[in-house]
């Protein structure tokens, strides 16, 4: 061995890692020379040095006390923040009552008058929820049911949507909607999306996720009036105050802020979520106590004003129920990947040198074939319900791609024939009219889709008779007819007004963005009807062929550099 | 998801805060070994240890450049140290015993806390093999495997750590500690 090969081994020489032979002859090279012995002497003072450190500090954690420390910081800053992050920003960081006035005299020096009070009356509501200990807010969005929470949609119906926030003894909060929940319990923080089965954990408490910020920041109205006033400062946003007589009598001042989210009209993703869209936010306070009771949310469009959320129920300090902080996941829960733990394939680099339309074409591709494994590397998770949507898809056409202002990736246009889909339509006659009618939507193995509900009884029909000999099958056949051709008052005659209203709404949502409406509608086919005992209701096998036309969220802004399938289907 | 200190920073101040405790956990170790350099006594150490951490945690978006969290850490910890004997010294400005604890003290600091920082100064590639070698008590083969690394990779990276840390130490033999001159939180 001479020297540069003892002093490559001269490590693995200490460590003991050498066989029996080289180690023999390391050994003997070092007795030979002296600068060789002095480098080893070198290292071995050294690891006698590091090694000290070992048992010294083996029996250290100081994970469990430190964030613990970290965590009762985090919940006393989130509970405050009502107070300190106003007022670090406008009052600099002044004690609640002396920030309150600071923020009330700032304003009036930056605004006009009239902001100004709008501001002060904002300030006091804030001054009045200074140490709350929780929050519950249950209002209405118009949203799609298991669309992100931010998402909104002018033409949707109303959901419910609810927030539950505990700040103490330690933060968690929950927000709900029919079909998608997150619940921060304290540890990690869970979402659930209902209809797909899909759940999406972060391991790690938070104080908003999931796109639920813009909701946590009317609980939290410190950071709505920061964010109101940042921007009518920056922005030009208009706040005034007006005052009226609420229902029950009393004075209530009402702020209303003009936000203006600087997208451009004609940007793709405008007015879609709460973040992208130009509003009219009320917020309405009750003048004697200065709490927050109600908020409104208006899309403001040139076409006119459209109610988009409604918050009318604000429960301050009320216990919370520990079920609250309980998600219920379903057994076979299809967990997402979170894009950031995105590792590279063995051939990432195919895939990341990818274009837009060649990743949405691979992916189309690969649903096509049901190559399930290749579908993977483009989406997070392959759940059964995308597969039996997708799989088996022909693709009609693919556009070239396109950007939005607000959104990290691209869209492709897409059209796609969808395989047939086999789903259940459940049918009743227990009503007054004794004629089918349409009750609830199943899929093919007999889950609830969408439960319809029916505010009032069917109505008796001049003709009911006609009607009323329908057997369900021929029944459901009747109600598919009038979808197709549209014939809002026909379908009504199968099903409940909101089903109406909803698909009514698709269809001239469709219409806008410039769709054959006609051309796209699903062929339905209804077969054979099969009776409850259970349900006491017939269940109508279905099957449905549709062809899609839309646009696919896709974006590689991940670790790995892989276009992802974000949306858009 | 074995991320650099760099990312685990910014994540923590994008809001994942819960991440902090991968650092705690990376560097509790060396930073009590650092501080029982200075302290000696148990739980003074542990305390000052704890008390860094979470003084780190309150200033982390002030933290200039998130590469360097461990050698702004161990700036802290010395601050942090040096308040306890002072405030030590006054609490107890007659007992003899204190005395002889803050003289114990100024005694180990020549010995002792340069190693820390030499290996604060340390590229987090080498600093990460001679943490999990000295300080979590592993094998190289045992490194190999968490790090999916060659053995021979591991040897060679911590060949090469040795080489730089004798060259931070002697070059700290001649000169004052600079740890406590970088980024103030």
């Amino acid at each position: 061995m001479n020297c540069a090969e003892c002093r490559e081994n001269l490590v693995a020489c200490v460590e003991g890692l050498l066989d029996h032979e080289e180690s023999l002859q390391c050994q003997a090279h070092l007795e030979t020379c002296a600068a060789c012995r002095a480098e080893y002497t070198a290292i071995t003072r050294l690891q006698r040095q590091l090694v000290a450190r070992g048992p010294a500090t083996a029996e250290v954690s100081l994970v469990k006390p430190v964030m613990q420390r970290v965590h009762a910081i985090q919940t006393e800053r989130e509970r405050n923040s009502i107070m300190t992050k106003l007022f670090t920003r406008w009052g600099f960081g002044l004690s609640a009552a002396a920030g309150a006035a600071a923020i009330i005299l700032i304003a009036f020096l930056v605004f006009p008058k009239a902001q100004a009070t709008a501001a002060e009356v904002m300030t006091k509501g804030a001054q009045a929820v200074a140490k709350l200990t929780s929050i519950h807010l249950r209002g209405q969005v118009r949203t799609y049911p298991a669309d992100n929470f931010s998402y909104i949609n002018a033409d949707s119906p109303f959901y419910s949507i609810e927030l539950w926030k505990q700040f103490e003894p330690d933060l968690k909060w929950r927000v709900e909607k029919p079909q998608r929940v997150v619940v921060m319990d304290g540890k990690s923080t869970v979402m659930l999306i209902k209809s797909g089965n899909t759940g999406v954990k972060l391991p790690q408490r938070t104080t908003s996720a999931f796109d639920t910020e813009w909701l946590h920041r009317i609980a939290n109205l410190s950071n709505t009036i920061s964010n109101e006033l940042d921007n009518a400062r920056a922005k030009g946003w208009k706040l005034n105050l007006t005052e009226e007589t609420g229902t029950d009598g009393r004075l209530k001042s009402v702020v209303t802020v003009l936000a203006k989210s600087g997208v451009p009209d004609n940007d793709y993703c405008k007015n879609t979520f709460m973040e992208n869209a130009d509003t009219r936010r009320v917020y309405r306070f009750d003048a004697q106590s200065k709490l927050l009771e109600s908020v409104q949310i208006y899309l403001t469009r040139p076409s006119g004003e459209v109610q988009i959320f409604d918050l009318s129920q604000i429960d301050y300090n009320q216990p919370m129920d520990s079920s609250v902080w309980k998600l219920e996941l379903p057994a076979d829960v299809s967990w997402a990947q979170l894009p950031e733990q995105l590792s590279k394939l063995p051939d990432n680099e195919k895939y990341a040198s990818m274009t837009a339309e060649q990743a949405a074409r691979a992916f189309f591709e690969a649903c096509a074939r049901k190559d399930w494994d290749e579908v993977g590397k483009f989406m997070s998770p392959v759940t059964q319900g995308s597969k039996d949507y997708l799989g088996g898809l022909e693709i009609v056409s693919l556009g070239e791609s396109f950007t939005s202002k607000t959104y990290p990736g691209r869209f492709v246009p897409y059209e796609i024939k969808l395989q047939p889909q086999e789903f259940n339509v459940r049918v009743s006659n227990a009503n007054a009219a004794k004629r089918c009618v349409v009750t609830g939507m199943y899929d093919s193995k007999l889950r609830l889709q969408q439960d319809f509900k029916w505010s009032t009884e069917p109505e008796v029909l001049t003709n009911n008779e006609a009607y009323a000999r329908l057997s369900p099958t021929e029944a459901v056949k009747a109600y598919f007819d009038a979808q197709s051709k549209l014939d809002w008052v026909e379908m009504r005659k199968f099903t409940s007004e909101s089903d109406v209203e909803e698909t009514k709404n698709q269809v001239e949502a469709a219409e806008k963005q410039g769709m054959d409406v006609y051309k796209l509608m699903p062929v339905m086919e209804a077969g054979e009807a099969t009776w409850s005992a259970e349900q006491s209701a017939w269940f109508v096998k279905c099957r449905m062929s549709q062809t899609k036309k839309w646009n696919l969220a896709i974006r590689k802004d991940n670790p790995a550099g892989r276009w992802q399938v974000d949306g858009g289907f | 998801m074995d991320l650099t200190d760099k990312e685990y920073v910014e994540r923590c101040r994008d809001g994942h805060q819960e991440d902090f405790r991968v650092l705690v956990d990376r560097y509790q170790k060396p930073l009590f070994a650092y501080l029982a350099g200075r302290l000696r006594d148990g739980r003074q150490v542990e305390e000052a240890a704890q008390e860094s951490f979470v003084r780190a945690f309150l200033s982390l978006k002030k933290l200039r450049k998130p590469e360097s969290f461990y050698s702004w850490l161990l700036g802290i910890a010395g601050r942090v140290a040096k308040e306890q004997l002072r405030s030590l010294k006054h609490r107890q400005q007659d007992c003899e015993v204190t005395e002889s604890i803050m003289a114990n003290a100024a005694d180990s600091q020549e010995e002792n806390y340069p190693l820390e920082e030499a290996i604060a100064a340390l590229p987090e590639t080498y600093r990460q093999v001679i943490l999990l070698r000295y300080y979590e008590g592993l094998s190289c083969q045992e490194i190999a495997t968490r790090l999916a690394l060659p053995l021979g990779t591991v040897t060679k990276t911590l060949s090469r750590a040795y080489a730089l840390l004798r060259q931070e130490l002697a070059a700290r033999e001649s000169a004052e500690p600079t740890v406590n001159q970088t980024e103030l939180p």
